[in-house]
């Protein structure tokens, strides 16, 4: 039995007067992959912004309820936010490498961070991360050119590869493979299953099939709650919601 | 929110699996009632019509594999979906098997003598009613996804165990009075036993159509009869 890694109680969300999330219940268990469906709007990517508080850049945007990683408040004002996102890292829809070089773009990370002091630490820092994010062998020759000039499907590995290599937690994966074609997704996938050994994983996704390949606890929200949680296997052979089995065969008018 | 699928064309085809199992069903059914009626009156003469109607039923079997990959390939069905293409996998082979042991059954009229005492086959009859009732029990509860009938089913099977022994017993008795009776005797035990084979396959039906409903199986031993005992 997986330890719970992050803790939601009564999560709610609002983006001015508009509610977003209603009392959210939500545990996340260590080293596992937790994918989170629904339809568009439902609250899903809401709900991971606010495990690394990227919601705070929206100013019309109050959470309130409790958020806590390793039984640590992350709402807590006084929580150091760079430190924390340190410890959550993010990979977005579309693949977005900074505008430098392979190289430069996993050293950043490290860099303002404090990690890697010495060119040959931040060497072995950019090696591991490429490694772990199966893109080594294919940029390995070539770090000084342009993240922006790799595939789609590697740009995504590029920007996983920058997730990991602050050494994070916890990453947080919003969509990562809508804008992939199926080898390359299918490599996020395998790298996913790989990642889950080191790192807590949480994935939103529209695809239900992703959602039964990669992860091991499903959470289906509609209308900013969250509807039904439990092992991935139950949810899409028998769920206990109607609701669930109307969104995951189809059926959502 | 409906029930209906958004993509109607989903819906058509899981509709159409549904109708076809359905169509397989009863006509598993009337090649079960006309074997064991073949047996009773031994009546040679619809034994040819026995053996085609089995044609049908594997052709029916060939074309729900088809529409259940076609449906796995298109749909990547989820939850009830999914439970209801792979239960119709299931349930079409359990009632291909049906018919083969009609057909069997049927094959066994040939040799039997026209003047068969009435005590003797009074109990295969017994038991083949028995069947035939199960069988339309199960496809009831198939067409009501009726969970309940289902299990009923599935524990009224040791009923027909225990039938199943008795019309032995008696085709022993018969065969034990006269030893020139054994040609025949033999094939009436291999129907008898042929009936329970069915019976069998129909609790599978039971068990899949209770899974495909409430997404468990049945907990716990299956009450058995006489039959199955040793």
């Amino acid at each position: 039995m997986s330890s719970i890694k992050i803790k939601s109680k009564n999560l709610n969300v609002y983006y001015g007067n508009k509610q977003a999330l209603y009392d959210v219940n939500l545990d996340l268990n260590e080293k596992e992959v937790t994918a989170l469906i629904g339809p568009s709007g439902c609250g899903k990517s809401t709900f991971i912004r606010c495990i690394n508080r990227m919601n705070d850049v929206i100013d019309i945007c109050k959470v309130t309820g409790n958020i806590e990683m390793d039984g640590v408040e992350i709402n807590d004002k006084n929580l150091d936010v760079v430190s924390l996102r340190e410890r959550v890292g993010m990979v977005f829809q579309k693949p977005n490498p900074f505008p430098k070089s392979i190289y430069d773009n996993i050293s950043y990370g490290p860099k303002i961070h404090g990690k890697g002091e010495t060119k040959s630490e931040l060497d072995q820092i950019v090696e591991n991360s490429l490694k772990k994010s199966a893109l080594w062998e294919e940029v390995k020759d070539r770090l000084d050119e342009p993240g922006t000039s790799l595939s789609g499907g590697q740009q995504q590995r590029l920007c996983i590869a920058r997730a990991i290599s602050v050494n994070p937690e916890v990453i947080l994966m919003d969509e990562p493979c809508s804008a992939l074609d199926p080898i390359a997704t299918a490599k996020i996938e395998e790298l996913i299953d790989e990642l889950k050994k080191t790192y807590t994983i949480v994935i939103v996704t529209h695809s239900m099939a992703q959602a039964v390949r990669v992860s091991q606890k499903t959470g289906f929200f509609h209308l900013g709650k969250l509807i039904e949680v439990g092992k991935t296997e139950k949810i899409f052979k028998n769920p206990d919601n109607k609701m669930t089995q109307d969104y995951i065969t189809g059926r959502f008018g | 929110m409906s029930n209906e699928h958004t993509v109607k064309s989903y819906e058509e085809e899981l509709q159409f699996l549904k109708d076809s199992l359905i169509k397989m069903g009863s006509l598993t059914e009337s090649q079960l009632s006309d074997a064991m009626d073949a047996v009773i009156k031994v009546d040679k003469d619809s034994i040819d019509k026995i053996i085609k109607s089995d044609e049908e039923i594997n052709k029916f079997r060939s074309r729900i594999d088809t529409q259940i990959m076609n449906l796995l390939v298109k749909r990547a069905p989820m939850a009830i979906d999914l439970r209801e293409t792979i239960s119709s996998l299931k349930i079409s082979q359990d009632l291909e098997r049906i018919g083969d042991l009609s057909k069997s059954n049927a094959k066994k009229v040939k040799p039997l003598p026209l003047d068969l005492p009435d005590e003797l086959l009074g109990n295969l009859k017994r038991l083949g009613e028995l069947v035939m009732k199960q069988l339309n029990d199960v496809l009831d509860s198939y067409v009501n996804k009726n969970f309940d009938k289902a299990k009923e089913v599935w524990e009224k099977d040791e009923q027909v165990d225990d039938l199943t022994y008795i019309a032995m017993e008696s085709v022993i008795d018969f065969l034990s009075k006269d030893k020139k009776n054994l040609d025949f005797s033999t094939h009436l035990i291999f129907a008898t036993k042929n009936l329970e084979r069915a019976g069998d396959h129909i609790t599978n039906i039971a068990e899949t159509i209770c899974y495909l409903v409430k997404g468990e199986y049945l907990k716990g031993r299956r009450p058995k009869g006489k039959v199955t005992q040793e």
